[in-house]
């Protein structure tokens, strides 16, 4: 808004020449001399100075009026301020401002009367309670705002620094196993050339771990694992978490994501026997209709 | 018959004023010492009047506000802004923006027994111009009022007390011409809670910033936000921790004519500078319209340009022909 405002001056100077060099071509001069006005001063203007100081004379107050009455102060614009440029437009008026706060502290100081609000002095305040309740609360969001955005780019620098760590094991595992590879390689070589010294098979044997996968876990069915459990067991493994937890282990075991659901919707022997699921309370209702 | 009583009576003040030119001439007050000394004439009540008012000024300011019909919402907000800003003022129903208003405005005022007048006045839904009056006899300014921002925006986070005496704060370009200095002696009377007004309240948390800048007056309003203990005066080092906190309304006053009565009267001061919305606005309009027109002058001109400096023939059009 403002600076849409304090852009006009410019604008409009700006486009009072276009439009002079537009209509220069087309039509009428008669209206070129007002849009001029901003940069150079119309000549209709009137400026009657004794008038305006007789004005003044008529209206001001006594020239030896006891400052407590005015509480004027005049402060130094040190250089001429930049309208379009908000920051340091306002950072001039906040310096006026406080300058004029500071010397006129100490004039009230020096006249030796209460002028601090106590901290006990309750009074109605310009903007209500409410309204301050809506300042604050908007404070408080942008700073959590604020934060938050600062977490999420920390989380990203992390995640950038992780990635670059990743990769750089991944290299060095590479590089490792490429130079065992290559020493195995020469071992074997070395030893066909000696003329297998001692029995081929064991050696051959030996080398397993070549690939690295001899230490990974299977990922088929284990055993003693029900037919319907999806989580390969995982779900009976959960002791001691409370009831609740145990119970919703279960259950997304049974009905959780992932595999095949054909069989497991299925009653098998053992869920038919199962009358766990059934409602205890069923005979209870049986007795309130009879009655 | 009433004409010559008149005669009469400047006659006789007309001696003792030629005495009166001889002692120093009492400094001026606020009411216009001129009509007193003019009743009472003679050279000993002058000075009694004197003495009685120099050591004692009493502020007796009081503003009217109001606004003309079909203000908008955000200028309306502007205008209760000041009114909580101003304890010394009356606030009064809408006028009706008309050319009598002049007339109106200074009825309501003797009605109202004040002595200056801030009459807000919305054209278009969307200018808003502000009339500053002195207002029996004093003069009066119009604004056009720009940069709007009231106190409910939630970006200015200040508060301060309801009706303690602002600080005012200008900026020392008021002091460079004639039309300046009057403005700042009106907003100095227009904008200062009176000393010992009923409903101000006795301490100093906000400060009021007059400043020109781009021949504009700004006006920004600071909550002073400093730690202590006593009321009656600041801890050690006190000055160098306070900080100002904006409490609003803010807003940016153009002046475009001063005139010397009261909503009327000669016009003192014109700003040479101004150009008003609604010319801004023809001019946007204007340099957006004769879109066709163009078009039109642009095809016209380049058939002109096409028959003045016709194709040379082209010496292998028919090489393909046999």
């Amino acid at each position: 808004m403002e600076e849409h405002l304090v852009n006009h001056d410019t604008t409009i100077g700006g486009e009072a020449e276009d439009l002079n060099e537009e209509r220069s071509a087309s039509e009428s001069e008669s209206e070129s001399d007002e849009d001029v006005k901003l940069t150079e001063p119309s000549k209709t203007a009137v400026y009657n100075r004794d008038a305006l100081l007789d004005k003044l004379g008529d209206i001001s107050w006594p020239e030896n009026v006891v400052w407590i009455h005015t509480l004027s102060i005049d402060i130094d614009q040190e250089q001429e301020v930049d309208v379009n440029d908000d920051l340091t437009r306002e950072l001039a008026f906040y310096n006026q401002a406080f300058e004029g706060t500071k010397q006129a502290y100490q004039k009230l100081q020096s006249l030796g009367l209460p002028f601090l609000r106590p901290p006990d002095y309750y009074a109605e305040m310009v903007k209500t309670d409410n309204h301050m309740q809506k300042v604050k609360g908007r404070v408080l969001a942008e700073k959590r705002k604020m934060e938050e955005a600062e977490e999420r780019r920390k989380a990203r620098e992390a995640k950038r620094l992780a990635k670059e760590i990743q990769a750089q094991k991944m290299k060095e595992r590479a590089k490792q196993k490429k130079q065992d590879i290559e020493s195995v390689k020469k071992w074997r070589k070395q030893r066909q050339q000696s003329g297998f010294a001692d029995h081929g098979n064991d050696a051959d044997l030996g080398f397993d771990f070549e690939d690295g996968k001899s230490f990974e876990r299977s990922k088929g069915k284990r055993p003693g694992v029900s037919p319907g459990d999806r989580s390969g067991g995982k779900g009976k493994q959960a002791f001691g978490k409370g009831k609740t937890q145990k119970k919703r282990e279960f259950r997304n075991s049974k009905f959780g994501f992932g595999g095949r659901k054909g069989m497991k919707k299925q009653n098998t022997a053992d869920t038919t026997y199962d009358v766990k699921g059934f409602n205890k309370g069923e005979g209870k209702g049986n007795k309130k209709r009879k009655r | 018959m009433g004409k010559k009583r008149k005669h009469s009576e400047t006659a006789a003040v007309a001696v003792p004023k030629k005495d009166e030119a001889a002692p120093e001439r009492p400094a001026r007050t606020l009411l216009g010492w001129k009509d007193k000394s003019e009743v009472n004439g003679d050279d000993s009540q002058v000075k009694d009047v004197e003495l009685d008012d120099s050591p004692i000024f009493r502020n007796k300011e009081k503003v009217l506000v109001t606004c003309s019909r079909r203000i908008n919402f955000r200028y309306r907000h502007l205008m209760l802004n000041v009114v909580s800003l101003l304890p010394h003022c009356k606030k009064d129903n809408k006028v009706e923006s008309m050319e009598s208003k002049g007339a109106t405005l200074n009825e309501l005022v003797e009605l109202k027994n004040c002595s200056s007048c801030l009459f807000f006045e919305c054209r278009k839904g969307k200018d808003l111009y502000l009339w500053m009056a002195k207002c029996p006899n004093g003069p009066s300014v119009k604004f056009l009022v720009s940069a709007v921002h009231t106190m409910e925006e939630l970006k200015l986070t200040g508060n301060h007390l309801k009706g303690s005496r602002p600080i005012l704060t200008f900026s020392t370009n008021f002091e460079k011409d004639a039309h300046w200095r009057l403005l700042k002696e009106m907003l100095l009377q227009i904008f200062e809670t009176p000393k010992d007004h009923r409903k101000a309240k006795p301490f100093h948390d906000h400060v009021f910033v007059f400043s020109i800048a781009d021949d504009h007056i700004w006006f920004r309003n600071y909550q002073i936000d400093v730690p202590h203990n006593e009321t009656d005066k600041l801890p050690r080092g006190g000055l160098e921790q306070m900080n100002l906190v904006e409490v609003g309304p803010r807003f940016c006053l153009n002046p475009i004519k001063i005139f010397g009565g009261s909503f009327g009267g000669p016009t003192l001061y014109a700003n040479p500078l101004y150009v008003s919305p609604n010319q801004v606005r023809a001019l946007e309009k204007r340099k957006k319209s004769g879109k066709y027109a163009k078009k039109i002058k642009a095809k016209t001109r380049r058939k002109m340009h096409e028959m003045s400096n016709p194709l040379e023939p082209d010496e292998f059009a028919d090489t393909w022909k046999e």
